[in-house]
């Protein structure tokens, strides 16, 4: 990946990602702790917590805030000390509506509460300990990785570091600055899912982070150099890239024996492990068409203007912030908005960035949109249909496969966002 | 500046990969002009003002239009006159040489005006291939004037002296293909076969050279990524079925493949108007179907000395072509696929 400007996906398309090259030198910068953070109250997939604290509560760095008696839940912590402002509905960027949040003020101390001792011998425990310390899947899909964890007969653990976004590089930044950390949290996932087979599939070059690959190959942990292609990134379709095996629609990895995490959550294992420390934290990439890649650490709640401004760029200057991937993310509508557990990007642009590219054209039947999906659907056809409201047809192309990676409005030469319609068709679908 | 805090709402993705509408069409003529300049080189200064004529009067319609709705203050349909450029010059190298200039002018006209700009505005989109429509429609109107002393000069489809022959047998065959006997490159004769590949001096203005249309139409289908499912299988089942038949009849199969494959010429109307994109199938299977149709078609039309007999298959597919879309649709990625643990 070293210089690496484009990937290349089906159809014979090239995705420009010259603006992650050499980004991932740059060291992480700290964003500042806030003087208020805004900590939505889900940040998974899954069931709702509840908040456990009310107005005015005093709460510790790592305190548990918001939890709920369900498997599918993942607890939510402090990521400060201080006192609980208030508990309203703010908007979560990701979600893309209105959310529970705890809103707390600090009192200028960072006073942690550490997680309890676990027997990191037993399976059991370490899956209690990845629940309890707020670990969701940081790649950006948020599943709860307690339950990735959980699966009985999984031969396969794969480790994705391959980070397909073209705005992100955090997680070779990671790979960089902790690699130890990183195998020892890799080596406890093995652990809990009883399988020897680890699998890591990234797209450095070999000798990019020596230390990385020296410390892997002392563990026996077998390092996969993936092709450069983004569509690659997503789960089935790293799984089918690797092993040649494909999960069959609407089942998951662990049904096919295999176990995909990401990177940076296998970092977050080690820290729960032997820091104690719940899920406060994370590196992001930020993006600016004025700046470029730079690489953060953010506290869990952090606002995107305290982002911004802590990188010391005026906020006016831009008129678009998206949040996670640049081809999956939809812009927030207000900086206030906070960052979560899984938000790995931060990007602002200014408004000359897409003039280009603002006007949508009727569709042509070009049949690029075809061409590049890389799960084979007919991403125009369902267009259609989702306009005219034909469920059959909808269901005749198979809209339910649709897994919103955006690259048929990337390539739509009429400039179309196709994935407004895969997403309304499949909600039509499923009503 | 905008207000402090509030930002643009906008769903993803937020990059593009900046191949356009305007470029792709824009590349498509570049392409085509490649095909008219070797026209031009084996058919003359005919061709060139073919080119000239079909071109110009495009541009005109399209500029009248864009004048007309900047001035009512309506957005113009095409902010580039690329797709029009495309037009002008299909219409152009599916003309045959021998027509005269205004009707190339008429058919230039009838494509832009009635079916690029009129399919558009009152369809919402095209159902039929814009030239291959204008030349079905000012064609068949002339060739109802088939009694007329001197039809070529009027532009028809049927030409009456091609009913003489009989392609239905291998003397027949062999007999019509003196006019491509005919042909030589600066002094050297060719036989039938090497004219229909390299220079024909009669017939459509791009076939001119197929061995050029071929190779052109290769690079550009793969790098503009045409519907190349239409232009494989329409050619295959053309020479399928060609080889078949010279087989049957026996007369010479090579001959029959390049006739049937080159004359006309088929080859450019594989290439860049049988892969239309809004006229055609989307799905895969839809496309192959498609081609696969479109050439019994026109092969049974040529047999009939129908001339123009792909022109009038493609509008008649056309009709059909979300029918197609029905057809075959590839299994996506998790679907009855055997699963190995
Ligand atoms: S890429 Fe765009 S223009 Fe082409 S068929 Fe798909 S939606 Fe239509
Ligand atoms: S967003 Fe859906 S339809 Fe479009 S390319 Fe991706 S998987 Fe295919």
């Amino acid at each position: 990946m070293k210089g690496e400007r484009t990937f290349r996906e089906k159809g014979g398309f090239e995705m420009d990602i010259s603006m992650k090259a050499g980004a991932e030198k740059k060291p992480f910068k700290f964003i500042d702790i806030p003087d208020i953070v805004t900590i939505c109250l889900q940040q998974h997939i899954g069931k709702p917590n509840h908040p456990i604290v009310k107005e005015g509560d005093m709460v510790k760095t790592g305190q548990k805030i918001g939890d709920a008696k369900c498997r599918m839940v993942v607890p939510i912590h402090s990521s400060v000390t201080g006192y609980v402002e208030d508990l309203k509905e703010v908007y979560n960027p990701v979600l893309n509506r209105k959310e529970k949040a705890v809103i707390i003020r600090r009192d200028g101390n960072d006073e942690m509460k550490y997680l309890p001792e676990y027997d990191l011998d037993r399976r059991k425990e370490i899956v209690k300990m990845v629940k309890e310390a707020g670990i969701v899947g940081l790649g950006g899909a948020a599943f709860p990785t307690h339950v990735k964890l959980s699966s009985q007969g999984i031969k396969k653990l794969v480790i994705n570091a391959k980070e397909s976004d073209p705005n992100l590089v955090c997680d070779v930044r990671l790979m960089i600055d902790k690699p130890a950390e990183i195998v020892k949290g890799i080596k406890l996932m093995a652990r809990s899912l009883d399988t020897d087979e680890i699998i890591f599939a990234t797209r450095t070059e070999e000798g990019q982070i020596p230390e990385l690959e020296r410390i892997m190959k002392e563990h026996g942990i077998k390092v996969v150099r993936v092709r450069p292609s983004y569509s690659v990134g997503a789960e089935k379709l790293l799984i089918k890239e690797m092993f040649g095996i494909e999960v069959p629609s609407g089942k998951f990895p662990p049904d096919v024996g295999v176990v995909v995490n990401n990177v940076s959550t296998a970092y977050a294992v080690y820290r729960a492990a032997y820091k104690k420390e719940p899920l406060l934290s994370r590196g992001a990439s930020f993006y600016s068409d004025l700046t470029g890649i730079e690489n953060i650490w953010f506290r869990n709640g952090t606002s995107i203007r305290q982002v911004i401004e802590g990188l010391g760029l005026d906020i006016d200057r831009f008129d678009r912030i998206v949040i996670g991937s640049l081809m999956m993310g939809w812009s927030v509508g207000s900086s206030d908005a906070p960052l979560l557990k899984y938000s790995a990007g931060v990007t602002a642009l200014t408004p000359e960035y897409s003039k280009p590219y603002e006007k949508q054209l009727p569709c042509i039947r070009c049949g690029y949109c075809d061409l590049v999906c890389p799960v084979d659907i007919y991403p125009s056809l369902i267009m259609k249909a989702e306009k005219a409201d034909d469920v059959k047809a909808l269901k005749r192309y198979n809209v339910l496969d649709c897994i919103e990676c955006s690259l048929c409005s990337y390539v739509c030469p009429s400039q179309i966002k196709l994935t407004k319609h895969l997403w309304q068709g499949k909600n039509k679908v499923n009503k | 500046m905008k207000i402090a805090g509030r930002l643009k709402k906008e769903k993803p993705p937020h990059l593009h990969s900046g191949f356009t509408k305007n470029e792709l069409m824009l590349k498509t003529f570049l392409f085509m002009c490649i095909i008219g300049f070797a026209s031009i080189i084996v058919m003359g200064a005919d061709a060139f003002v073919h080119i000239l004529v079909a071109l110009g009067t495009a541009l005109v319609v399209h500029a009248t239009i864009n004048s007309y709705q900047t001035w009512k203050g309506v957005e113009p349909t095409y902010s580039s006159p690329a797709s029009v450029l495309v037009a002008g010059m299909i219409v152009a190298l599916a003309m045959p040489i021998a027509s005269p200039f205004e009707i190339t002018a008429g058919v230039s006209l009838l494509t832009v005006l009635v079916f690029k700009y009129g399919q558009g505005r009152f369809f919402k989109r095209k159902y039929l291939n814009p030239a291959a429509a204008a030349k079905v429609l000012l064609l068949g109107l002339l060739s109802v004037m088939y009694i007329i002393e001197e039809p070529l000069k009027e532009g028809m489809i049927f030409h009456p002296h091609h009913y003489d022959y009989n392609f239905m047998s291998a003397e027949g065959f062999e007999a019509s293909m003196w006019i491509f006997s005919r042909e030589s490159i600066f002094g050297a004769e060719l036989s039938a076969t090497q004219s229909l590949l390299f220079w024909q001096t009669h017939g459509w203005i791009g076939g001119g050279s197929s061995i050029v249309v071929l190779i052109v139409g290769i690079v550009a289908a793969y790098l503009l990524k045409y519907k190349w499912r239409i232009i494989v299988s329409t050619i295959l089942t053309m020479t399928v079925l060609s080889a078949a038949i010279g087989l049957y009849l026996g007369c010479d199969p090579i001959l029959r493949i390049a006739f049937h494959v080159f004359t006309g010429s088929v080859i450019f109307f594989t290439f860049f108007m049988a892969t239309e994109p809004q006229t055609t199938p989307m799905t895969h299977g839809g496309q192959y179907a498609f081609g696969v149709c479109l050439a019994i078609l026109t092969f049974v039309l040529q047999l009939y000395n129908v001339l123009g007999g792909s022109i009038i298959a493609l509008v008649l597919l056309n009709i059909f072509t979300d029918k197609f879309d029905l057809l075959l649709i590839k299994k996506p990625f998790g679907h009855g696929k055997e699963v190995r643990t």
